[in-house]
């Protein structure tokens, strides 16, 4: 079977209009930078400002990116839009605050980290609850009835997160030094945070592990295989179900950590899955759904220009500017910054 | 149709005639109380809801109240959630006003949905007690008049923004930032202070709003771009505990001042030290162990903070509780003044009528309030008491103090 | 013409006219003292139906798009608030755009508002259409949550010119005029509540208009496969588009007769969450069926309202929150047992269409 076509065949004209696509949108976003910087200019924006400006980008874009993960993770798998996903990166840091709070004989930086484990934990099997009790059930039903499945399960978690911890915002010590003040380091005048660079750890490690398992791993592989063809890999012995409520888990598990890590920078309360979740939703929708490294790149992109819109405009506005661009890079190039991936099978 | 169809139906059906409404009690007067519990108004509806059971369990511990003829009511106080949207809300305003046919209704936690509340209890002529700040719930816009069936015991951002203008023109300070939230509150903080500073000398260098649910401020860029010498923050915790924080990281020396609605134990628990010495107006209910002695509002909150933690088991006050009890307090002082047998749409206006004429030096949680036809609202800027945070408390900051 | 579709849907006319029709004297005149409310517990009251009838009238422009044409729309609230506000600015905020008092309270002003802003609404979206529905599937979804973020912040920012205040920002506009017919004033409730349904009606029976129509069909063949009927001479981007503007005109127009009916609009009552409400209704209801607008209104409508009297009573201490776990938890129930929303029956055959189903 190998030998007989090529894994991406790229003809002549793929490739132009790659090219060409690729210089539209270089161009689109060189013109972009350059009135950004115009615009700043007039507020007395120097280097540093707009170093920060980016610093700060990538530190929002990083998360953007974990929870768009968990959304690719899903669809790649299931087709399915999770719009729970906002719900698990809210249950990571608000299950590790609860369990942090016990009275362990641990000193706190393990007693942390095991909150953070037991928390994961927690998330990963309400993962597995919510794809056997609400959509392994309507799995012959319409793709749009599975989503809108999940909306409702995302206002059940969101609903009992309120029950459980009420609608006061909480605090989830910053990781280096175990309360609610962070160490920062100056760069030049650049600010940088110490959880920034926990952030950027957590995802690269993620980004990483996650290729790792989808292209050595037998599970992962499998994974992939109900991605491309479902009923080939139900006729190759794969347990597609099984595969599916995995591919919940793993969603659930990479938003608790999304949550978990951004959590010290932000005050983790019942409702933060929304916003947080749109975003990352956006973030993924760029990578074609189906990429990771589309999604982190989409996560980064979009993480940069609210920044940076926020700072040289209204703050008001930054979603609308950011949003614009967006759809303005999706009409330059419909299938997503996907790269040479494989479709969403047929 | 399928069998399951029918079986769902028949189960909505049962559903449905198992919980028939009751049929009130006669002599019972019923309170239409719709709060803001879920969705972005939470923080401020729970503390609100707490109180209205509070109460609750208090008038069926005293068997209700007593009017002028000295024949007692039960008084039932019917709690809704408008899920902080204008048009839940609406639709519970013409629900308790028609279904439930209360008397009076203490409605609103939140602008939006209180501004959409004020066109139905104003048609139906039942008068409304608003738990929000804004002012064009009491006030029509157009005619700058009184709208005769709305009431509101809750003090205003114009009064914050002059509480603020006061503090800032005393300190010497002339060119301010404002930032503000990306809600109607944080907005009608700025739209106050655009009003206010500048009739005080006080220009604003750079103002702009930010996301409450953000992680990232590059607003602060710009504070520190602009020279400013203080920062005014419109906001509620947590969102005015982050962009604090945010502000402290960069510019460790400049100023920074809160609205009334920041002063509230969740700033310090979710701001810690970046909070120490900022200064805000706040609402006495919020320090009243540090009020003079001779201040009938001290005893008054003290004793309400107790029986608040008692009834919530261990809930800390809030300011949103407080402009509940009062909103709730005049109702009751209203009811309170109603011969019986009176026809609802009597009762009603008799209800609307004692707002405006029998809350004289009325003793609340925020002040000492006085109703009439001009004055639906009470408070004065005085009754804001300017505090700062010191060793994680809130500290009255006395007028010889502020430098 | 199928005479069974035909004469079925002339029942559900009927049966409609003659609810509507009924409830309405039921409240104008209350014979007995019977209202609708004491009749169904205190479940039903005209506040509720009259929102039901605005969201049919956008519905039934959703599921064309949605379940028709096979367009996914994550914005549709935007179109709806953009009616809204142009029925409610040029009412109330007319003076700030200089058009004078003679005109702005004329009885008829605000009837000609409506198709006014409800046209204006149809050719923007017609022209953004063009441009975003080359979009597919995820990306197109993103492009429409993306145009109803844009609405939002525009209309919620005060259209950036806060020294006109417009939009009122945050707080939105209030005090919009009722509707009336010379001296004769459509309130209180019970003669907007017909106005409200004669206009849904209207709206479900041009819906059937275009399904049953050659402009259905060939909507049917592009959900179908785009291609194949672009092969065949469907010009796709025109129909597309065609069926975009004319779900945002229908969704404009509902957002005129909210605005005259709440008094009141806010601009949160336009964003991302009443947009996926929006999708949540199409779904319960049935999107791939014109009668699954008014199905999905009412039962999505009542399920809320039946949560949030009834819990009262079974969770008097912690109602809000339980209402809210409840909704999600009916919302999932309802999917697992009716995956093709309660009017799906009948529209079993549009399904096997380009929604991807399992092997």
């Amino acid at each position: 079977m190998r030998g007989l076509a090529p894994a991406s065949a790229t003809t002549v004209l793929e490739r132009q209009r790659r090219v060409s696509s690729a210089l539209w949108l270089a161009g689109i976003v060189g013109i972009m930078f350059v009135t950004l910087i115009l615009l700043g200019r007039r507020h007395g924006f120097g280097l540093t400002d707009y170093l920060q400006f980016l610093v700060d980008g990538l530190q929002a874009g990083a998360i953007y990116a974990l929870v768009a993960l968990g959304f690719v993770a899903v669809h790649r798998v299931t087709g399915i839009i999770n719009f729970a996903q906002g719900a698990f990166v809210m249950l990571g840091p608000m299950l590790t605050i609860t369990f942090y709070g016990q009275p362990l004989p641990l000193p706190p930086a393990p007693r942390l980290a095991l909150a953070a484990a037991l928390a994961i934990l927690m998330t990963a099997g309400i993962g597995a609850a919510v794809h056997r009790l609400a959509l392994h059930p309507a799995r012959n039903s319409s793709l749009l009835t599975r989503i809108i499945i999940t909306v409702g399960v995302y206002l059940i978690l969101q609903g009992a997160a309120l029950l459980a911890w009420g609608p006061r915002p909480y605090v989830l010590p910053a990781f280096t030094t175990l309360e609610m003040g962070d160490r920062s380091f100056l760069l030049g005048d650049v600010l940088v945070r110490a959880q920034s660079l926990w952030i950027w750890g957590t995802a690269v490690a993620t980004v990483a592990l996650l290729a790792a398992f989808f292209e050595h791993t037998i599970l992962g592989k499998a994974m992939r295989a109900c991605a491309s063809n479902r009923l080939a890999a139900r006729l190759t012995g794969i347990q597609v179900d099984t595969m599916a409520t995995l591919a919940f888990v793993l969603a659930a598990i990479l938003g608790a950590v999304a949550g978990i890590v951004v959590g010290p920078v932000t005050r983790p309360t019942f409702s933060m899955g929304l916003e947080v979740g749109l975003k990352g939703f956006v973030a993924a929708i760029m990578g074609g759904l189906v990429s990771f490294q589309g999604a982190v790149l989409g996560g980064l992109i979009l993480g940069i220009l609210e920044n940076f819109w926020a700072g040289v405009t209204l703050a008001g506005f930054k979603d609308l500017f950011a949003f614009v661009v967006l759809i303005v890079l999706l009409l330059i190039r419909p299938q997503g910054f996907g790269g040479a991936e494989e479709g969403e099978g047929t | 149709m399928s069998g399951r169809r029918f079986v769902a139906l028949a189960v909505i059906i049962l559903f449905l005639a198992v919980f028939l409404p009751r049929a009130a009690a006669a002599h019972t007067y019923k309170i239409g109380f719709i709060a803001s519990v879920t969705g972005p108004g939470a923080s401020l509806g729970v503390p609100e809801r707490f109180v209205a059971r509070m109460l609750q369990d208090r008038l069926t511990g005293q068997r209700g109240i007593v009017g002028p003829d000295k024949v007692r009511h039960a008084v039932e106080i019917v709690v809704f959630d408008d899920q902080s949207s204008a048009d839940v809300a609406a639709g519970l305003a013409r629900r308790l006003i028609e279904e439930e046919k209360v008397t009076v209704l203490v409605a609103g936690t939140l602008s939006g949905p209180s501004l959409a509340m004020v066109p139905i209890a104003g048609e139906a002529r039942t008068p409304m007690i608003s738990m929000a700040s804004a002012r064009a719930i009491i006030e029509d816009p157009a005619t700058k008049r009184m709208r005769p069936w709305i009431f509101k015991p809750v003090p205003e951002n114009l009064h914050s923004a002059q509480k603020q203008a006061e503090y800032l023109s005393a300190v010497g300070i002339r060119s301010v930032c404002h930032l503000y939230e990306n809600t109607a509150y944080g907005q009608d903080t700025f739209a106050s202070a655009n009003a206010i500073y500048p009739k005080a000398g006080i220009s604003i260098a750079y103002g702009d709003s930010f996301d409450r649910t953000g992680t990232e401020f590059p607003q602060v860029a710009r504070v520190r771009a602009s020279g400013c010498q203080a920062v005014v923050i419109g906001s509620i915790p947590p969102a005015a505990s982050l962009i604090n924080v945010a502000v402290r990281e960069r510019a460790a020396r400049v100023r920074i001042i809160h609205g009334h609605g920041a002063c509230s134990p969740d700033l310090i628990a979710t701001a810690g030290r970046a909070a120490e010495g900022t200064v805000m107006p706040c609402g006495k209910i919020l320090v009243a162990d540090q009020l003079p002695a001779n201040d009938p509002v001290r005893a008054f909150d003290l004793r309400l903070i107790s029986d608040y933690r008692v009834s919530t088991g261990g809930q800390p006050i809030s300011t949103f509780s407080g402009h509940a009890y009062d909103a709730l307090s005049w109702a009751l002082a209203a009811l309170r003044t109603l011969p019986d047998g009176l026809p609802l749409p009597a009762a009603r206006q008799a209800v609307r009528d004692a707002l405006e004429t029998k809350i004289v030096n009325f003793v609340g949680t925020h002040g000492i309030f006085t109703l009439s036809p001009e004055d639906h609202l009470g408070f004065k800027p005085d009754d804001f008491a300017v505090v700062t945070v010191k060793g994680g408390k809130f500290v009255i900051l006395p007028r010889n103090q502020w430098k | 013409m199928n005479t069974r579709r035909l004469s079925a849907d002339a029942v559900g006319f009927l049966v409609g006219v003659v609810l509507v029709g009924g409830s309405a004297w039921l409240e104008m005149s209350h014979p007995g003292g019977l209202s609708l409310a004491r009749l169904t517990g205190g479940l039903l009251t005209l506040d509720l139906l009259i929102r039901a009838g605005v969201f049919t009238i956008v519905l039934v422009g959703l599921n064309l798009l949605m379940g028709y044409a096979g367009q996914v729309s994550l914005g549709q609230a935007g179109f709806y608030g953009l009616g809204a506000f142009f029925s409610a600015i040029l009412t109330v905020r007319a003076q700030a755009l200089g058009i004078p008092s003679s005109l702005s309270e004329a009885w008829w002003w605000p009837w000609l508002l409506m198709p006014v802003g409800a046209f204006l609404v149809g050719g923007l979206s017609y022209l953004i259409g063009l441009v975003i529905l080359r979009l597919r599937g995820h990306y197109l979804a993103m492009a429409t949550l993306g145009l109803g973020i844009v609405v939002f912040i525009v209309l919620r920012e005060n259209l950036g010119l806060p020294h006109l205040n417009l939009t009122g920002g945050f707080d939105g506009v209030f005090g919009i005029p009722r509707l009336r017919v010379g001296a004769f004033v459509l309130w209180p409730a019970p003669r907007y509540y017909l106005l409200v349904w004669t206009v849904a009606f209207t709206a479900i029976a041009l819906g059937l208009n275009v399904v049953h129509s050659r402009i259905g069909r060939a909507l049917r063949a592009i959900h179908g496969s785009e291609l194949a009927a672009e092969c065949l001479g469907v010009a796709s981007p025109n129909y597309k588009a065609l069926i975009f503007a004319l779900s945002a005109v229908l969704a404009a127009l509902a957002g005129s007769l909210y605005a005259h009916f709440q008094a009141a609009v806010v601009p949160a009552t336009f964003g991302f969450v009443p947009s996926l409400e929006l999708v949540v209704m199409s779904a319960v209801g049935g999107m791939t069926s014109i009668w699954g607008a008014p199905l999905g209104a009412l039962a999505v409508l009542l399920l809320s309202e039946v949560l949030r009297t009834q819990m009262r009573v079974v969770f008097p201490a912690v109602s809000g929150e339980f209402e809210a776990v409840a909704f999600g938890l009916l919302l999932v129930l309802m999917l697992l047992f009716w995956p093709m929303g309660l009017a799906g029956r009948g529209a079993r055959q549009f399904h096997r269409a380009a929604w991807k189903k399992e092997a």
